[in-house]
This record gives structure tokens, sequence and C-alpha cells, in this order.
């Protein structure tokens, strides 16, 4: 074996080849670029001639055209805020105890395994089991609670991974001059690593609110496609149509002579709810950033 | 680091030292070092009860869905008292194509086959771009390129699924009908495919990006110092050795696709006679029809009929049981992933 040969050979082609393909990576990554552009560009071109104060403000119709979106973004916002604080507190728990109790053995794995199982299972088979567990079996109906349970099961696998995440990133120094103050276990948790962790378990739960926001298989099958006629309407025990469910519904059901408005108008909403969160994590994150530099 | 011998929570010391993470413990594992008071003890031990119930809900709800999808789902196979409906042989629901609820006729081949083929299409896309995504991001990409890259992943999966649909419905239908098929429609595999890569690439693009970017430097700069172009140490170094979590990537996206109902359900066309549609036809080129031919999958199916099917029904039991298929094939995608990652670090 010749040791000075190389191992690559840098032919001519071989160099063709290296710029066809340096060539071939900016092309796609820039195709994505493209591909979002294009796609936020069309939805909020669609919907911008339906957006305005009365869009926003008035009831929907069942037949006429000229509806509004109003209780759907009331529905949108409440299930939100309902599914958080059920999957918080499971998710927080459940996150803390996989990052400082579960040790590193076979309960760790087996809990990982249970939580990538829940993350990854389609939220169609979630609106199902809500569907016979609230929906039928609780006798809630098609209602703000069922809605808001089954929500919360989407949110809860999302929750306790960035929970554990943010835990594991807390410096061990921290940690250990916590104990070395004599604190206990849990003030070493509730004092010293949860705040250390807060920003990145805030930025994942406001993650996590886009993705419960964005959401409608769940809520066809648990919330229903009706909304209620009140305006605001609290009670845990009525339908809930959210604006995902409303987008979808009026484009399938097909009664509403300007279906393809209202869906235009409250894709672009829900377009611009979400740019407007996710705008918020990463000024969130740069003030962070900035601070801790 | 120094390896202390396993001690449970459990056999702690009374009021003992706080057990750390990671084999870390305190030095002198047999003395402890500050007396807690008894209220500290008790709201320590609570606390721990409390952290650990959260996480038992957790394995509870992953055995709990399978049990409920279950008795409904395995319901339309036994001879149940609540049934309205004979009990199904497993044969003639899964290696059946004929489909027609109202003649008591349940094979849904064609939707499991509908799931497949527009998943394999969607990964035929979204794998290798978002594999080469992924190393462009991490190893090619210059700084304002990575992070304009992430921002636009970032945005790309937060885009909720209806908000896909209707994009498809109201974009990506009507041109590609009016660009190729001379007007006529265009839902099918084809755009439902093409909408269900954009959807799943991000999940690829970031688990790849780790992927390459967790690679010891060594293996890139080894690679560099024998002589390799930049796409040279990618193509022959780089992705062989990322590859296990490049294949985990790769299978999550497929899961993610598989289980996607809203987008595809508004444009894949919704029609679960499509395979004898497809029998019948005498097309020249029947693969090519078959990307514009209005389809059905398991999950547009469940979204199209389980509101109109009585609980208990025959027809209702069927389509439980294709949740409960989609469920079974989650957790074996999960244990996929683990076999993948095995050898590796976890």
């Amino acid at each position: 074996m010749n040791a000075a040969a190389p191992v690559f050979r840098r032919s001519r082609t071989s160099k063709i080849v290296d710029r066809l393909m340096r060539g071939v990576l900016w092309a796609i990554a820039l195709t994505f670029v493209a591909v979002l552009i294009l796609f936020v560009g069309a939805i909020l071109k669609q919907g911008w001639p339906v957006l305005n104060l009365g869009f926003l403000t008035k009831m929907p119709e069942t037949l006429d055209a000229g509806g509004g979106i109003k209780p759907q973004i009331f529905n949108s916002i409440y299930l939100v805020i309902l599914s958080l604080g059920i999957s918080l507190p499971v998710g927080l728990g459940a996150g803390i105890y996989m990052a400082a109790y579960a040790g590193q053995g076979r309960a760790l794995r087996f809990l990982r395994l249970c939580i990538e199982t829940l993350a990854a299972t389609p939220s169609i088979v979630l609106a199902l089991f809500g569907m016979i567990v609230f929906v039928q079996a609780m006798g809630w109906s098609f209602s703000i609670r069922s809605g808001a349970l089954t929500l919360a099961l989407l949110n809860i696998p999302v929750i306790t991974r960035v929970t554990e995440v943010s835990l594991l990133a807390v410096p061990r120094e921290l940690k250990e001059a916590s104990y070395g103050l004599g604190a206990t276990k849990l003030q070493t948790i509730l004092k010293v690593a949860l705040p250390y962790a807060a920003t990145g378990i805030l930025t994942g739960l406001v993650l996590t609110a886009g993705r419960a926001f964005g959401e409608s298989a769940i809520l066809v099958f648990t919330a229903g496609t009706n909304a209620s006629a009140h305006f605001p309407d609290f009670r845990l025990t009525v339908p809930g149509e959210t604006l995902s469910v409303h987008l979808w519904y009026v484009t399938s059901d097909g009664t509403l002579p300007d279906a393809r408005e209202i869906a235009a108008g409250t894709a672009a909403v829900m377009i611009l709810v979400l740019l407007t969160l996710n705008l918020l994590v990463r000024l969130v994150d740069r003030a962070i950033r900035r601070r801790t530099r | 680091m120094p390896q202390a011998p396993e001690v449970s929570i459990a056999a702690a010391p009374e009021g003992g030292y706080p057990v750390l993470e990671e084999g870390l413990r305190p030095a002198a594992a047999s003395a402890p070092t500050f007396k807690h008071s008894r209220l500290q003890r008790l709201a320590d031990r609570w606390a721990h009860l409390g952290f650990l119930i959260c996480s038992l809900l957790v394995v509870v709800l992953i055995g709990g869905i399978l049990y409920f999808l279950a008795t409904r789902g395995l319901a339309a196979f036994l001879p149940l008292a609540g049934n309205t409906g004979r009990a199904l042989s497993f044969s003639e629901v899964f290696l059946s194509a004929d489909w027609a609820p109202s003649s008591d006729r349940f094979g849904i081949l064609p939707f499991i086959a509908g799931s497949l083929g527009v998943t394999g299409l969607a990964l035929l896309i979204a794998a290798p771009a978002g594999v080469l995504t992924g190393v462009f991001i991490a190893k090619m990409a210059p700084a304002w390129m990575r992070n304009l890259m992430r921002q636009v992943m970032d945005l790309l999966v937060g885009i909720p699924s209806v908000v896909y649909g209707i994009f498809g419905l109201t974009v990506v239908l009507p041109l590609v009908s009016r660009t190729w098929l001379a007007d006529a429609p265009a839902s099918g595999f084809a755009v439902s495919a093409l909408i269900l890569a954009v959807m799943i690439v991000p999940t690829i693009v970031s688990l790849s990006t780790d992927a390459f970017e967790s690679l010891p430097a060594a293996l890139d700069e080894g690679a560099q110092a024998l002589g390799s172009s930049r796409w040279q140490a990618i193509w022959r170094v780089l992705i062989p050795a990322a590859r296990p979590r490049l294949l985990t990537a790769t299978v999550l996206g497929l899961g993610r696709a598989i289980g996607e109902a809203m987008a595809v359900q508004m444009v894949i066309g919704n029609n679960p006679q499509w395979m004898a549609l497809m029998r019948e036809s005498t097309d020249r080129a029947p693969f090519l029809r078959a990307l514009f031919t209005p389809a059905a999958t398991l999950t547009t199916e469940l979204v199209q009929e389980l509101p109109n099917t009585a609980a208990g029904s025959t027809w209702n039991n069927v389509l439980f049981a294709m949740g409960l298929l989609l469920y079974l094939l989650t957790m074996v995608l999960i244990l996929a992933t683990r076999r993948l990652g095995r050898g590796k670090e976890a």
C-alpha cells in the first residue's frame, strides 16, 4: 500500500461534481425559502380582501354570505389556554421527573419511549381516543371540555420533552452549589433549576400553544363543528368550533355561498397569529441571549 | 468521573443527601451533610411522588389509548352483544379492496394502499431533500444562510395542516390542473404527496442537521486532509457516518406523513373506490394516471366517514380498527427508530 497516495481522487470530474452538488444543495435550500414565501404570500393575498373589522367581530352565518369569525377566535384562544392549563402541570411534572429523578436506567428509557410514542401518535388517533372516552363514555358529547382534554394529550409530550431538555441544560455547578448550601432536592429544582430553565420552557410553551392553535383533527371529533350563539361563552359544556376547524368545515361542507372567502380570511388570520407568535419567540430568545452574553 | 455505587432513591438515608442525576453524587456517600427539617423532608417526598404520578400518567395514556381503540376496533371482528352487525373476518377487511359499507362490505385495502402510496411518494421527495438540506445547514451554508434556513423550517413546521390544505386546494390543485392536465381535476396522490412532503421536511431537516452537527469534527477534517472535495467528504464520509440517525429522521418523517389527516383529506379527492377505478382503466400509463386519480387513505377516510356512522355499528367499528392500525403502526415506527439508533449514542 502506498501511504502517500491521496485517498480521494481530485480529478477534473470530481471538481465539476463538487461544483454541481454545491449548486444543487443551494438550490434545494433556496427552494424551501421560496416555497415558504410563496405560501405565506398566497394565503395573505387571498385573505387580505376579506380581512376587516367586521369579519373579525361578527357572528358567523349558517346559510348566508357575510358571516364573521368572532366566536371561533374566542374558542381558539379559550381552548389553547384550557389545554395548556391541563398539560402544563403534567408535562412539567413528568419532565422534572425524567430530568431529576428517573436516574439513567431502564425506567428512564421506558419513560422516554412512552413520551416519544405519544409525541408521534397521529392527532387523528388521539381524536378517536378522545371521542371514545370524553365524548361518548363520559357523556360530554362535543364540547369545550372534551376538546380541551384531548388537545392536552397533544401538548403533554412536547412540554415534557422541552422541560426535560431545559433542565438537563442547567449547569451542574449551579445544582451543586445549591446542594452545598443545604437545599433539599425539591428546593434545588424549584428555586435554582426551574428559574434557569424557565426561558427554554417558555419558548417551548409558546410553540406548543401555536401547535394547539392550529390543530384541527382532534377538535373536529371532540369539540365539534358548531360555535355557541352566545358571546363570550365560557361554559365548558357547549361545542367549541375553533378557527382551524371552521376553516376546514366551511371548505368541506359547502353550504355557505362565500365559503371560499371565509376560508381564505380565516387562513390569513391564523397565519398572522402564528407569525406573531414566532416573532415573539425570536424576540424573547434574542433578548435573553443578549442578557446572558 | 468517579463512579459511586448504585443507590436507589428509596434507599437514600433518612432526610439524606440529594441524589443528583447522571451518577453524580456527593463524594462522601455515607454521611448526610445537612439535616433537613421534617417539613422539608415531607415536601421532598410528596413532590417526588407528584412528579412520578405525572410521568406515570403518560405511561397510562399510552396503554389507555391502545385499550380503548382495541375495544372498539376489535369489536368488528368479534360476535359481541353490543354489535348491530355480524362479526367480520380479518381477511375480508384487510385483504379486500371492496369498500361498500352500505352493502356490508368492508375491505380497507384501498385505504392502506392509499396511505402507503401517498406516504411513500412524499418520502421520495422529502427524504433526499431533507437530508441534503440538513447537511447543507450543518456543513456548508454560511452563518446567515444557516439562520435563515432555521427560521424557514420553524415557520414551515408551525403552519397548521388545514392551512396547508387550503393552500393545496386553492393554489396547487388549480395550478397543476391548468398547466399539465388540460383543466382536468388534479386531486390525488401527486398533489397530496407534494403538500405532505413540505409538511414533513422540517422534521427530517432538523433531525438530520442535528445528526451532522453531532458527528466528530475529526471525520470532516480527516476527509479534507486526505484531499476530499466538499462534496466528496459529504457523500463518502459524513452521510455514511450519520446514516443511522438519518434513517431515524426519515422514519419519524414517515410517521408524521402517515398520520396526517386534514391536509391530505382536503386535496386527495376522497374516493374509496380508487383501486377499482384503476383496475378498470385501460390507460397506457397506469402509474401516471394513478397520480391524479382521486383516492383515499386511512386518515382521510376516518375524517370523511366517522361523523356519519353510529357508535356500535360494524361500519363504525371498522373505522376504529383503522385508527387502531395507525396507532400500532406508530408504535412499530418508534420501536424501529430505537433499533436504528442502537449501538450509537442513545
